[in-house]
């Protein structure tokens, strides 16, 4: 049986611990509604933008190498093609974040077996430390690590990362890029989804009403004047329709990190308290044993005088 | 009703606001828009956007690269980026020109970077010739 003393302290060191998951829960909590304003106040300008193009696409029928056929439908790739894939997994820097970051990690070992034959060559491109660590251990080669993305989802990041992921499928080095991230659902919940970034094959949804909310009209319902060619316009807002889009998934992930850990470090605090209570209990228990023996003890001391 | 709204991707600046006259640095120069401009589509590049509403209060903000909409019934404009007077800092924008500066005359960059750099270039001095 433990004695007093280490019970004391094993309740202390509990109390320690539930005051540390306390603080970063609450502090999860803080940067959680900041990524959740950030997603909520980048909707208008990104569901502007796809407005935009589709209906530019449906106008011109233009033909644009980073979409593949017309919006809207799913195009099958031809087989005959070399097809690399490079697939950009989102994970976090830091863990305590629950089943954060290994859904993903299995989600996207699951997609690789899954879709081995399907292609030529399946990359890895991964943002995050721990997803980076968990490849390394299993030697598979990333094609590039960033990290401390937390820090700053800024837009000039999801800049960058656009215009280098751009470069990849232009040059011909990958004929399709996915990203795997966690959706920010609630506080609560997140869900690991698999988007396509390029090409531009699905039709994205485009929240109904956001042309009347942003008053934008389809250019064949009127005459417009185009400055520069239509073309060029629709080049430009492709290149910028990409930026947004990694900087979505960017924040989705982010805001989901802050969920999950938020969750976790409110379960952890929780369990704290369970072990607290069953500590002191014991704690009593043993004390009241003590004081009986000790008592019992004088008791018979006494009499055997 | 003529009317102006203008989004980023970190916020709505502003929505439904009745315009009385807009200038944006448009792709081929400066453009000013007053209420019965034809209609246009165009994009717009690091410059100076500033505009007048109809209860008489002046905007300006500089901007980096926007899309713009016009038709009979106003402007629409989505900006990457939107600063106004107050959000600049003086100090830090002029560091960051100068880096951007001494990076461009290395002779060493490659076509794309350099104008990579023109492009935050542009950027930077619509923010500092609105601040000054």
């Amino acid at each position: 049986m433990p004695s007093l003393k280490d019970i004391r302290t094993r309740i202390d060191a509990t109390k320690n611990t539930q005051q540390i998951t306390k603080a970063m829960k609450l502090v999860a909590a803080a940067k959680l509604r900041k990524a959740q304003q950030q997603i909520v106040s980048m909707r208008p300008y990104a569901q502007g933008l796809m407005y935009v193009i589709q209906n530019l696409v449906k106008a011109d029928s233009v033909k644009h190498p980073l979409i593949k056929g017309s919006l809207g439908e799913q195009v099958e790739l031809n087989s005959s093609e070399a097809k690399n894939l490079l697939l950009v997994i989102l994970t976090s820097d830091r863990g305590l974040c629950g089943g954060f970051n290994g859904q993903v990690i299995k989600f996207s070992e699951a997609f690789i077996e899954e879709n081995k034959t399907q292609y030529d060559k399946i990359d890895v491109f991964i943002v995050g430390k721990k997803g980076a660590e968990y490849f390394a251990r299993r030697g598979a080669e990333a094609v590039e690590v960033i990290y401390r993305l937390d820090k700053d989802i800024s837009y000039n990041l999801a800049t960058q990362l656009g215009s280098k992921l751009t470069e990849y499928f232009t040059s011909g080095n990958y004929q399709e890029i996915k990203f795997v991230f966690n959706e920010f659902k609630s506080a609560i919940s997140q869900k690991v989804n698999c988007e396509q970034l390029l090409p531009i094959t699905h039709k994205a949804h485009v929240q109904e009403g956001i042309s009347k909310e942003l008053n934008l009209v389809t250019p064949e319902a009127r005459q417009f004047i185009f400055e520069p060619a239509s073309e060029l316009i629709l080049n430009e807002l492709i290149e910028k329709h990409i930026v947004v889009q990694i900087f979505r998934y960017l924040a989705e992930s982010v805001a989901a990190e802050h969920g999950a850990r938020m969750t976790a470090m409110e379960n952890a605090t929780n369990n704290a308290r369970d072990v607290i209570s069953k500590l002191t209990l014991t704690y009593n228990k043993i004390r009241q044993e003590k004081i009986t023996t000790e008592l019992t003890e004088i008791v018979s001391g006494a009499e055997a005088l | 009703m003529f009317k102006l709204t203008i989004v980023t991707p970190e916020k709505t600046i502003i929505k439904d606001a009745e315009l009385a006259e807009i200038t944006l640095p448009a792709h081929s120069g400066e453009l000013n828009i007053l209420p019965g401009h034809s209609e246009l589509m165009t994009v717009l590049t690091a410059g100076k956007l500033s505009f007048k509403l109809m209860d008489g209060s002046l905007f300006d903000y500089a901007i980096a690269w926007g899309y713009c909409q016009i038709t009979p019934e106003g402007v629409t404009v989505l900006a990457e980026k939107a600063f106004d007077k107050d959000q600049i800092n003086i100090g830090q924008i002029s560091k960051e020109y100068k880096q951007l500066e001494d990076k461009i005359n290395q002779e060493t960059l490659e076509d794309k970077a350099y104008f990579d750099l023109i492009k935050q270039m542009h950027e930077i001095r619509a923010q500092l010739e609105l601040k000054s």
